[in-house]
């Protein structure tokens, strides 16, 4: 879904992160650890998101039922913060989101961690297109079905 | 209601618990594992009852009730209780999920076209008893086609709308804090539309199906045919402290629309969606939305009856605490019951008596 030539914005950037790989989201966090200084964790903890879906026949909103999540949320000693959520209860995943989002906002290791974000949001967009095949190979013609 | 208190009962009790977990034995993360793996369609309406998406857990409740899909309800809502909620998400629009099927049983042109995806729809029903004597079951893999399908389609009634085959109703667009839910406030009648479909996406599978069928076959006044069939997973778009949307991933969901041409003005639209892959509730769900307006009252399709019906909780809570001491109640009953015969036999006995005198 996000293969563009383009820079992802930051909203792409925090949805990859979000869809990393878990093992190399926390490899790639420890890689980073020792150039972030002291962290404060601000946040780990289990929760749910409300999630409203809208209904085609009458266009309201309403509550499909609540997603458990991950959140992380550290600052770093400079005051910059970073922020981690992620569907399921992986503490440690949304804590890797949450330390390198305060990475990329504080301009540590910034080369580095766009050829993550890049090379996370490749493998995305190839498993995508991968389902997306084998999803075309069910299409049917109903004139000939 | 009166019960007495359960005394002296602490030791059988508790064996009885063990008598009932000995069935299963060791529950360790290997098996809740196989289960999340093994039974997705069981996974998915399991968390679409409890109405809390996370397949890890609905797998452990599920191994824990030894597949009694109540008490793993129950477990999920409890557990649900103690969780904070951190946010509302945006609203996911049916138009917006990656799909994976999505098929229309009314128009064979839809814009789209019509794509199965996982489905055993149109296969044959054999059980494979080889398995049991060694031989492995091993389904072949799917041969991907050369393009990928859209991963996204519009959905079928706001084509409908544009072709003016369907009412097209303004919206009155509602702050996401705004929309009404049943889990901070109680379901009334006649019902909220918002109200009205998240029950349903929580409602039970099997008593969603007993009622739509009821409909289908004819205690409604509408035939339902799928206008829209689709599964989805679909972004939970949350926000970053500093305001920035983004999808903390996906779920997957089931929506569908059913049509019947008894309108008014054009055809007529029922809706259901709910959390995980579960087409026969949604195609129910959608069946009793279609026939609710106008239905008389004790009908099936009407929205108190079918709503309060298939809440899963309450139903079968209400069900099975009838196995519980009623002893106080019974009794009472019981002591009207022989009062009335003793009042009956004593009536008797005077008319008897007095019967002599009348006839003389």
């Amino acid at each position: 879904m996000f293969d563009r030539s383009t820079a992802p914005d930051p909203s792409e950037v925090l949805t990859i992160l979000a869809r990393a790989e878990p093992e190399a989201i926390r490899a790639e966090a420890e890689a980073i650890l020792p150039a972030l200084g002291d962290v404060e964790v601000l946040q780990s903890r289990t929760g749910l998101v409300m999630l409203p879906a809208r209904d085609t026949v009458e266009g309201t909103e309403f509550h499909l039922g609540e997603v458990l999540v991950a959140e992380a949320h550290v600052r770093l000693s400079d005051g910059t913060e970073g922020y981690g959520m992620i569907v399921g209860r992986d503490l440690e995943r949304a804590m890797a989101m949450a330390l390198i989002d305060a990475a990329l906002a504080a301009g540590v290791a910034a080369e580095r961690l766009r050829g993550f974000v890049t090379r996370m949001g490749a493998a995305q967009a190839d498993a995508d297109r991968d389902t997306l095949r084998r999803v075309e190979a069910t299409r049917v013609d109903m004139e000939t079905f | 209601m009166a019960y007495v208190a359960t005394r002296g009962g602490e030791r059988a009790i508790e064996q009885a618990e063990r008598l009932y977990r000995a069935q299963t034995g060791e529950i360790g993360a290997d098996r809740v594992r196989e289960i999340e793996a093994a039974l997705p369609a069981l996974v998915d309406r399991v968390m679409g009852e409890a109405s809390l998406y996370a397949p890890d857990l609905a797998a452990l409740a599920l191994a824990q009730a030894g597949g009694d899909l109540y008490e793993a309800l129950l477990l999920l809502r409890a557990w649900r209780t103690t969780q904070p909620r951190l946010q509302i998400a945006e609203v996911a629009e049916p138009d917006q999920g990656f799909t994976h099927r999505r098929i229309s049983a009314a128009f064979k042109d839809i814009p789209g076209g019509q794509i199965l995806g996982p489905t055993l729809d149109y296969s044959h029903r054999l059980l494979a008893t080889e398995v049991l004597e060694g031989t492995p079951f091993r389904p072949d893999p799917v041969e991907p086609a050369e393009r990928r399908a859209p991963p996204r389609h519009t959905a079928l009634a706001d084509w409908q709308k544009a072709q003016g085959l369907v009412a097209d109703r303004p919206r009155r667009p509602v702050d996401r804090e705004d929309i009404p839910d049943l889990t901070r406030e109680p379901l009334l009648f006649p019902a909220k539309r918002a109200h009205t479909l998240q029950s349903l996406a929580r409602a039970e599978t099997g008593g969603t199906l007993a009622l739509g069928y009821s409909a289908m076959r004819g205690y409604g006044s509408a035939h339902p045919t799928v206008n829209e069939l689709r599964l989805s997973e679909v972004e939970v778009t949350v926000r970053h402290p500093n305001g920035t949307p983004f999808s903390a991933g996906r779920v997957k969901t089931s929506q569908a629309e059913v049509v019947t041409t008894k309108g008014k003005d054009g055809l007529r639209l029922g809706f259901c969606a709910t959390l995980g892959w579960n087409e026969v509730k949604v195609i129910s769900g959608a069946t009793l939305d279609l026939n609710s307006p106008g239905a008389p009252a004790n009908s099936p399709v009407n929205e108190e009856f079918f709503l309060y019906h298939t809440e899963p909780v309450e139903s079968s809570g209400f069900c099975i605490h009838f196995k519980l001491p009623h002893y106080v109640t019974f009794q009472s009953a019981l002591d009207s019951l022989r009062g009335a015969k003793a009042e009956k036999r004593s009536a008797e006995r005077d008319e008897a008596a007095r019967q002599p005198e009348t006839t003389s």
